[in-house]
């Protein structure tokens, strides 16, 4: 009957009324006043002092409470190579988290980090980027994919102590190769600990800080970009460092007895003061104070020595903040905003840059660490002095690095399949450290066809 | 100790009534008993006296018996700051979950091939056995991405504990060695218990389980241990931190932990099989003793 | 294996069942659900369950996989035997099975006449045998992690390291141990052995108290000394487990991961890359995403490499153990 029809109709318009509402409302995301976008983000490093896991979560307080409609759930992350790969594939990523430069821009090829240019655009200091750190996260169509988080140059380490035990002038590292491994020859002969020190693990930290050597005399591992790069590794720079290497060790046995130090146990064995001397990123005091509790007086910094060559430079690194590609408009909204309260503020933002400060010395994190400016230098300089009362590293002991990075040319490292090319430099450095007659130019010339294989495959 | 104990064996009675045997035999086994304490329980030994020692005498002196006194913070430290506790529980709980996982497929899987024997269970056996000769590597890879991404369900198995609990179900050997116990057990029992109108659980249940008790001993042993040795799988589908077993998790801590610490860790983590092992010493060395022969 | 001969045979007739009643020539669904068939399932569903998800399909998945290009981003696509080739023609192919055999013979001559000599001793022992087995298993109880980490401190190439501590107590060393070429895989094999070999000392000391004791008693009447009826007697009535154990040692070390992925990482240059840990490498090690088809396809070669060594080894030795 007819009114049973109008009713119908009625009913049915109301149903899709309702519907439409719904559909739209979850399709906008969360612009809705009384949703909240959840977003997780990486958090402190597992094992981290229950100090800074507190600190974090102040920050995390900080955050919701200036943007109420966001709820943060930190997510305890560390970089290392197979667990990525497996959260990577699981899908098990934090909304946000952090990758080396090395991996950024493949990663952003492969099309697993969100494209976050037009948001990163809309930041009130994109014009104050550092071009060069900002490319690190930019694909090569010229998407914004991650944001920098900090950037380092290798420096070297040393011991002051050991310095002045050897009757060396803590306040004169050497500035030459050369005056290295007079240095180190002193140290071992008169303290009896190594002189000088080098990565040499399996796992890419022997070839990455023997790149760092290769620039510093004037080398390149590649010439080109992507899978139509060519591989150099055997290039008459490498050689020379190569032999730099074995004559420390096998001449004047200056380099000590282990030589399978990674990254965090080359930090330890400084720290427990049995190093003179070693090459890592400008910014590993904070790891050791943190895991290490280094006595802060043994600590000394130097720029790296450079060869007197035009292309002699400092191999640079650093870590970038992402977003997951699989998150909608809305939680990438909340991820930039997150990107930018907590990894950009307090860089370029007086007053977060003071409580930032105040908070990691009140909790005794090292304030002050050395690292290079993502921002252009001025800002840098000026970060410098809002931060300046509540430093609390020995930068009077950094200060031969802190004046000599400026003169320093910055060189990215190699662009195509980086971790390959590492790879397959670690067997040469492990070599000519264990075997005396090794031939280097052999061993070289076989990584070097190792490496070309990987960056024609891409990986 | 008399004569008659010997001659039944490798040394003759005659033999064994000339001194120069007797005292040849003795040293050797004096020798043996000093080598056996030496390499087998000195190592241990070494990391109990580090353990509650500081670590620069560690370093400078690690032969010497506390030249500066001992550092039992070393202890607490381990427990406290470096979370030995936490881990030992991820382990404990990793442990129990496999071994129940295990004991079900076992139990229920050895009952029906055995007990209800069904026609197809030749087919089984042979799949079963199959796997047995196939080495543990070929699986790895395909199971790991099989955790990663599940084919029917769409959420990843990474960083939970199912990934670890179910595969070490799949053990041919723990279903072989009970279906081999229930095989020998008596079938007139079964046969009373039927015409009594038992079903199949009321025998599964009532009459079954409770006479294997020395089997699941057994595999219980050998689930526990395999359990805690386990290394590789869990590094792989356990990336949080924090729900990482002692095994997995020892190995990253080492460059943040002063070496005092760390060697009051490991000490730690070896007190449970040590104290187990003494405790269960016998039905350890006899299942190893049968087991390790066929164990594939 | 003793194992296999029960196998199959079922406990009870499979035509009667547990119902005990003949079954009719005509089966039905029905009539297998009231004949138990159905209970009989419910039984078997978590193995079938697990074995089938955890085993029987990864094993299918291995075979597939090492014919196909995986990356987890996109579809896998069907490359043949392209993954063969590529690892066939990778440099660290042949170093890794080098190093893989290289450690296996170590452990051989090393780690397989030491639990039976400590064996045959320990079975002479009159008073608290006990105290010698628990003694000799004790390392295998140590969990691996914590055995290899605890000689990796002993193994400190400094001249206060612990081993090299106690050898300049009689004017030897200081010696590199992990941090050599040539001394990396013996370091490695020497902890494995102290390691495993409790676990064989108790399966000896088990099998010799199967050896006919009259045997020794006839021997000792034809005047014979006692390392001639060691040789003559106690080792050739142990000849089935001693070729169970080497096959099985054979086994387990070339499959080895743990020693050298823990202590040496594969090095120093490769010097301890064994085959397990090169597909760990392939399949792990990249941290953009791993390369499955050659990790699946080494891991199918080595297992094809080890059937075909068994059914020779059984072939060989088929000889020797009934004669």
């Amino acid at each position: 009957m007819k009114s049973t029809r109008v009713a119908m109709t009625v009913a049915v318009a109301g149903l899709l009324a309702v519907l439409a509402g719904w559909v739209s409302s979850t399709a906008a995301g969360s612009t809705h006043a009384n949703k909240t976008i959840t977003i997780s983000v990486a958090s402190l490093i597992p094992g981290s002092t229950d100090a800074a896991v507190q600190e974090f979560n102040a920050q995390v307080a900080q955050f919701e409470k200036t943007n109420p409609s966001i709820k943060v759930n930190s997510v305890e992350y560390k970089w290392t190579a197979p667990t990525f790969a497996a959260k990577l594939a699981a899908g098990t990523l934090p909304t946000v988290f952090e990758v080396p430069f090395t991996d950024a821009r493949s990663l952003g090829d492969n099309g697993q980090l969100a494209d976050i240019t037009s948001y990163v655009k809309a930041l009130p200091y994109y014009s104050k980027y550092n071009p060069a750190v900002l490319a690190e996260g930019t694909t090569a169509k010229g998407k914004i994919v991650a944001l920098p988080k900090g950037a380092y140059a290798q420096a070297l380490h040393y011991n002051r102590s050991l310095f002045k035990e050897a009757g060396l002038d803590p306040n004169k590292p050497p500035t030459t190769w050369a005056q290295v491994r007079a240095d180190a020859k002193a140290i071992a002969q008169k303290t009896g600990k190594a002189g000088y020190v080098q990565m040499a693990k399996d796992d890419n930290t022997a070839g990455w800080i023997l790149t760092t050597l290769v620039y510093s005399l004037g080398g390149r591992m590649e010439t080109g970009i992507g899978t139509k790069a060519h591989a150099t590794l055997d290039n008459p720079k490498t050689i020379q460092a190569l032999n730099l290497l074995k004559a420390m060790r096998w001449t004047d046995n200056s380099m000590g007895s282990t030589f399978d130090y990674g990254w965090s146990d080359i930090n330890q064995a400084f720290a427990a003061g049995t190093v003179g001397m070693y090459i890592s990123g400008s910014d590993v005091y904070s790891n050791l104070v943190s895991a290490s509790n280094i006595n802060p007086s043994i600590y000394g910094l130097a720029a790296i020595p450079l060869a007197n060559s035009k292309t002699a430079g400092v191999l640079g690194g650093g870590t970038l903040a992402g977003v997951r590609p699989d998150a909608n408009a809305a939680q990438k909204a909340a991820a930039v905003k997150w990107l930018d309260f907590f990894y950009e503020r307090p860089l370029i933002d007086k007053q977060r840059a003071i409580a930032n400060a105040k908070t990691l010395a009140e909790s005794k994190q090292p304030v002050g660490v050395p690292a290079l400016p993502i921002f252009n230098k001025a800002q840098y300089d000026l970060a410098n002095t809002w931060i300046k009362p509540y430093v609390n590293v020995p930068l009077n002991q950094m200060k031969p690095f802190n004046t000599g990075i400026f003169k320093q040319q910055l060189i990215p490292e190699p662009e195509a399949s980086t971790q390959s090319v590492y790879h397959a430099l670690d067997a040469v450095v492990e070599a000519v450290l264990t075997d005396k007659n090794t031939n280097v130019v052999q061993m070289l010339q076989q990584a070097n066809s190792t490496a070309q294989t990987a960056i024609q495959q891409g990986s | 100790m008399n004569d008659d104990d010997f001659g039944r064996g490798l040394i003759s009675q005659s033999e064994w009534r000339r001194p120069s045997v007797r005292w040849g035999v003795g040293t050797t086994q004096a020798l043996l008993l000093v080598a056996l304490v030496v390499f087998g329980l000195g190592p241990i030994l070494w990391l109990a006296k580090s353990s509650i020692t500081p670590t620069i005498d560690t370093i400078t002196n690690p032969m010497s018996f506390f030249p500066h006194g001992a550092a039992w913070s070393n202890l607490r430290e381990a427990w406290t700051t470096v979370h030995v506790g936490r881990y030992f529980w991820n382990t404990v709980v990793l442990a129990f979950g496999s071994w129940g996982v295990q004991i079900v497929v076992a139990t229920t899987g050895g009952f029906a091939l055995s007990v209800l024997s069904p026609t197809y269970a030749r087919v089984i056996n042979a799949l079963l056995l199959g796997t047995l000769f196939v080495p543990t590597v070929v699986l790895l890879v395909p199971l790991y991405i099989e955790i990663v991404r599940p084919p029917l369900i769409h959420h990843s198995f990474i960083d939970s504990y199912w990934a670890v609990w179910l595969p070490a179900g799949a053990s041919a050997f723990n279903v072989v060695i009970v279906k081999r116990f229930f095989d020998n057990l008596p079938r007139e029992i079964f046969e009373a218990a039927r015409i009594d109108g038992a079903g199949p659980f009321r025998l599964f249940w009532s009459i079954v389980l409770p006479m294997s008790k020395p089997i699941v001993g057994v595999v219980s042993i050998f689930a526990v241990l395999a359990s805690w040795k386990d290394f590789l799988w869990p590094l792989l589908v356990l990336t949080n931190p924090n729900e990482q077993p002692l095994s997995v998790r020892l190995p990253s801590i080492q460059s943040q932990t002063s070496l005092g610490v760390f060697l009051a860790a490991m000490f730690i983590a070896c007190l449970v099989p040590i104290a187990g092992f003494l405790v269960f010493q016998r039905s350890f060395l006899r299942g190893s003793g049968l087991g390790g022969a066929v164990k594939g | 294996m003793a194992v296999v001969d029960h196998l199959g045979e079922p406990a009870l007739s499979s035509r009667r069942g547990l119902s005990g009643i003949a079954r009719v020539p005509r089966r039905t669904p029905i009539t297998w659900v009231r004949g138990g068939g159905l209970t009989t399932l419910v039984f078997l569903l978590p193995l079938l369950f697990i074995f089938g998800a955890f085993s029987w399909y990864p094993i299918v998945r291995t075979v597939i996989m090492s014919l196909q290009h995986t990356n987890l981003v996109q579809p896998a696509t069907w490359v043949g035997f392209q993954n063969f080739e590529r690892v066939w023609h990778d440099p660290l192919f042949p170093i890794a099975v080098k190093n893989t055999a290289y450690f296996a013979a170590l452990a051989l001559v090393f780690g397989y006449p030491i639990p039976l000599i400590a064996a045959v001793l320990m079975s002479e022992v009159r008073k608290r045998r006990g105290i010698y087995s628990a003694l000799a298993y004790l390392p295998v109880v140590i969990p691996p992690v914590v055995a290899v980490l605890l000689w990796k401190t002993f193994y400190d190439a400094s001249s206060t390291g612990a081993f090299n501590t106690i050898l300049s107590w009689v004017h030897l060393g200081p010696y590199p141990w992990l941090q050599s070429q040539q001394w990396a895989m013996p370091s490695l094999v020497l902890e494995s052995t102290w390691a495993n070999a409790g676990g064989t000392v108790i399966i000896y000391l088990a099998a010799l108290t199967g050896v006919q004791t009259e045997l020794y008693e006839a021997a000792s009447v034809d005047g014979a000394g006692l390392l001639r009826k060691v040789w003559h007697i106690t080792l050739p009535q142990l000849r089935g487990i001693l070729l169970v154990t080497m096959i099985l040692q054979i086994i387990g070390t070339a499959q080895v991961f743990l020693e050298p992925y823990l202590f040496t990482s594969g090095g120093p240059a490769n010097a301890t890359l064994t085959v397990l840990l090169l597909i760990y490498n392939y399949a792990f090690g990249n941290s953009l995403g791993g390369d499955y088809g050659n990790a699946t396809a080494l891991s199918l070669m080595l297992a094809g490499f080890l059937t075909l060594f068994c059914l020779f080894y059984l072939r060989a030795t088929r000889s020797w153990s009934t004669r």
